[in-house]
């Protein structure tokens, strides 16, 4: 089975830990080269987070695993990208 | 990673996650502040009492000392672990998740644990370094002189509580550190006040 390059997720997080130790503790994960996350929703309490991950390994349930011990919840996958480069969706007409 | 690596690791982690400094270092002003002018409440009345024996308000204050201790640690604990409780309980609300076999569960544990200890470890340090002078009469000449440099360092270890606070607020330092010794000129004024009244 080809390697998971690329994932986008939307997540729901409390607020503690920062964006910016997620990031750090999701870049120390095996076969992750690089983490994106913005926040694009505040709530009191919790705050919805885009997280981008890119690695020539992503092991999505170590993510999940991660995610989950931080208190965060995974609400979609947005995006996948598996295989031996990164290709980014095709534009279509209805684009 | 050794073991005390991986342990302050651990801490500065779940710091991170239940903001853990802050409160423990509002709790150890306040409790050692409360400590040091509880000693010095007993220390007044030992002297307006005209106890001379070291070994009497060495038992005094260490009882005293004691039961501050316990009453903060308990105090703590109870209060502590009912708040975080009930925000970890909250936080699940939003996030529709069991929060208490994670990181932020054991942050809030541990949060309990150690804000309970600084509670209860500050006003019993705080009140023993004050009564350090009766642990050792030997070296002073009469019982007064005793009571004097414990009453000196009570007004020192208030002084530097003071500092401490000043520094947390980038304030004005000296006037933090004069404003907590007047508290001790006070209570040590209408101690004996108390005491040379019939």
């Amino acid at each position: 089975m080809g390697s998971v390059l690329r994932l986008v997720l939307d997540t729901l997080k409390p607020h503690e830990p920062s964006i910016i130790e997620l990031a750090q503790s999701i870049s120390d994960l095996p076969g992750v080269d690089s983490v994106n996350i913005s926040i694009y929703e505040i709530d009191r309490k919790v705050e919805n987070a885009k997280i981008t991950v890119e690695g020539p390994d992503i092991q999505f349930s170590a993510l999940k695993s991660l995610l989950q011990d931080l208190g965060g919840s995974i609400h979609s996958i947005d995006e996948a990208v598996a295989g031996k480069t990164i290709i980014d969706d095709a534009s279509t007409l209805q684009d | 990673m050794n073991p005390l690596r991986n342990l302050i690791h651990r801490l500065q982690r779940y710091n991170q996650i239940a903001s853990i400094g802050e409160i423990a270092r509002r709790y150890f002003a306040m409790n050692a502040f409360d400590g040091v002018l509880t000693i010095i409440g007993v220390l007044m009345g030992s002297y307006t009492a005209g106890v001379e024996e070291a070994r009497i308000v060495i038992s005094t204050g260490m009882a005293t000392s004691v039961a501050m201790g316990i009453s903060g640690l308990w105090g703590a604990y109870l209060t502590e672990a009912a708040e975080r409780k009930r925000s970890l309980t909250e936080l699940e609300g939003y996030t529709l998740t069991d929060l208490n076999d994670t990181s932020l569960g054991e942050a809030s544990r541990a949060a309990v644990v150690i804000v309970a200890l600084v509670d209860g470890l500050s006003p019993f340090l705080a009140a023993l370094v004050v009564l350090t002078p009766f642990f050792f009469p030997q070296f002073f000449p009469n019982p007064r002189w005793i009571y004097i440099t414990a009453i000196g360092l009570a007004l020192l270890a208030l002084f530097g509580l003071g500092v401490f606070l000043g520094r947390i607020s980038r304030r004005n330092i000296l006037g933090y550190g004069l404003r907590t010794i007047v508290a001790g000129i006070i209570s040590i004024v209408i101690s004996l006040l108390l005491g040379s009244s019939p």
